[in-house]
């Protein structure tokens, strides 16, 4: 695969879970656990 | 209902291009059209306090405190207090050697706390600074030895409360031995990208923990619990009326989060921040109080909203789809952009296993040569 189908690959799945960790981020908030690790 | 779903595609479709693309170029425009340019000495030299607040960092303490003893910084305008909040480990033996002043080396300071939390830590840090600008830093990064003076020199100006610095990853620098370095450097780079023209405007969104500074009087009490400290404390001084401004020259340097769990963890930390802020500082919120209401609501609660607009557009494209050219363009591009993050995922997979098998090889190489060498 070339290198930079590779780079936006990287970067599309850093995009996405950035996307999930909000959400993830929400969920915990809302549940009260420990976040600030 | 197709009317409907074309709303709900283009609202949410025109929130995630306004975040991520919009923002931006309406900040350049802006920077561009209404600079804000505030006066700097290079000459200034104010008493500055150093707090650290440092939980179970015994180990990497003495080498951050002679770096820290190590900026070109007059030593008798400088103090560096250490908040050890609840440690367990060898904190105060670690620091031992350094405390107190000794010739012409700046004093060091320990508080010693029960766990109480990174934001009591730093109230108890800046209630015992004796300088009238604190300086806030962490234990794992290092700074530039013109850090200091690169950052007080932005106070010269009195409408300056606050500045931050520029910290920089390994992984920009080509250094890192991270598998998600690629993706955390862009994303960085972008990010200071728009501080940085936050910052000609009038103030950035927050600060940078890890390195930024703040007249003491500006500096008001950190609710327990507060999970984004370097944004609370630079918005209410945005709040008190002063600016926050970005110096990219005061550098300090940290390494890129190993793989895609350690970032997934600190993202989400940060995140749920953001929510917080909006509890712990609703005034932030209102644009009539917060001056910069239009950059903290596109800049930090924009961001938040952008997973549920992207479902929306998801699922809005795929039902307006059949037999509509441009919608089924629209789910098929989606499509693609999912699969090509499934993809990257599976690299960062990969790369980690390897990583860590390489890693396990080294350990075990080392252990054996020990075992030959006794």
């Amino acid at each position: 695969m070339p290198d930079a189908i590779k780079r936006a690959a990287r970067v599309s799945f850093a995009f996405v879970l950035m996307n999930v960790s909000a959400v993830a981020g929400l969920l915990r908030l809302l549940r009260r656990r420990e976040v600030w690790k | 209902m197709g009317s409907v779903m074309e709303i709900v595609f283009w609202v949410a479709l025109g929130l995630v291009l306004y975040v991520y693309v919009g923002y931006p170029v309406l900040l350049a425009v802006w920077a561009r059209l209404r600079p804000r340019p505030h006066h700097v000495d290079p000459q200034s030299l104010p008493g500055v306090s150093i707090v650290l607040a440092a939980r179970n960092e015994g180990r990497r303490l003495p080498g951050r405190i002679d770096n820290l003893l190590s900026l070109d910084y007059p030593a008798d305008r400088l103090e560096i207090i250490v908040v050890s909040n609840g440690s367990t480990d060898r904190t105060a033996q670690a620091l031992a050697p350094y405390l107190g002043a000794s010739g012409r080396r700046p004093r060091v300071r320990l508080i010693e706390l029960d766990e109480a939390g990174k934001a009591i830590a730093l109230n108890a840090g800046v209630a015992a600074a004796r300088h009238d600008v604190v300086v806030f830093a962490d234990a794992r990064q290092r700074f530039a030895s013109d850090a200091v003076r690169q950052l007080v020199r932005n106070l010269a100006d009195p409408s300056v409360g606050a500045v931050s610095g520029e910290l920089v990853l390994d992984c920009e620098l080509g250094v890192a031995s991270s598998t998600i370095g690629d993706s955390v450097g862009t994303y960085w780079r972008y990010e200071k990208f728009i501080r940085k023209l936050e910052s000609r405007i009038d103030s950035t969104s927050g600060a940078t923990g890890a390195v930024y500074a703040m007249r003491r009087t500006l500096w008001r009490e950190l609710p327990a619990g507060t999970l984004l400290d370097d944004v609370l404390a630079p918005m209410r001084v945005v709040l008190a009326g002063s600016r926050v401004v970005f110096d990219e020259t005061a550098r300090a340097f940290d390494v890129t989060p190993p793989d895609a769990a350690t970032e997934a963890q600190r993202k989400a930390r940060t995140l749920a921040g953001n929510y917080q802020l909006a509890v712990l500082e609703p005034r932030l919120l209102l644009p009539f109080v917060n001056r910069v209401w239009l950059q903290f609501w596109s800049h930090k609660l924009g961001r938040l909203l952008v997973p549920y607009a992207l479902i929306a557009v998801f699922v809005s494209s795929a039902v307006l789809a059949p037999g509509r050219p441009f919608y089924i363009a629209a789910t098929l591009g989606q499509v693609l952009f999912y699969a090509l993050a499934l993809y990257g995922g599976r690299l960062e997979q990969t790369e980690s296993a390897s990583a860590l098998a390489a890693e396990q090889q080294r350990s075990e190489q080392t252990a054996r040569r020990r075992a030959v060498n006794a």
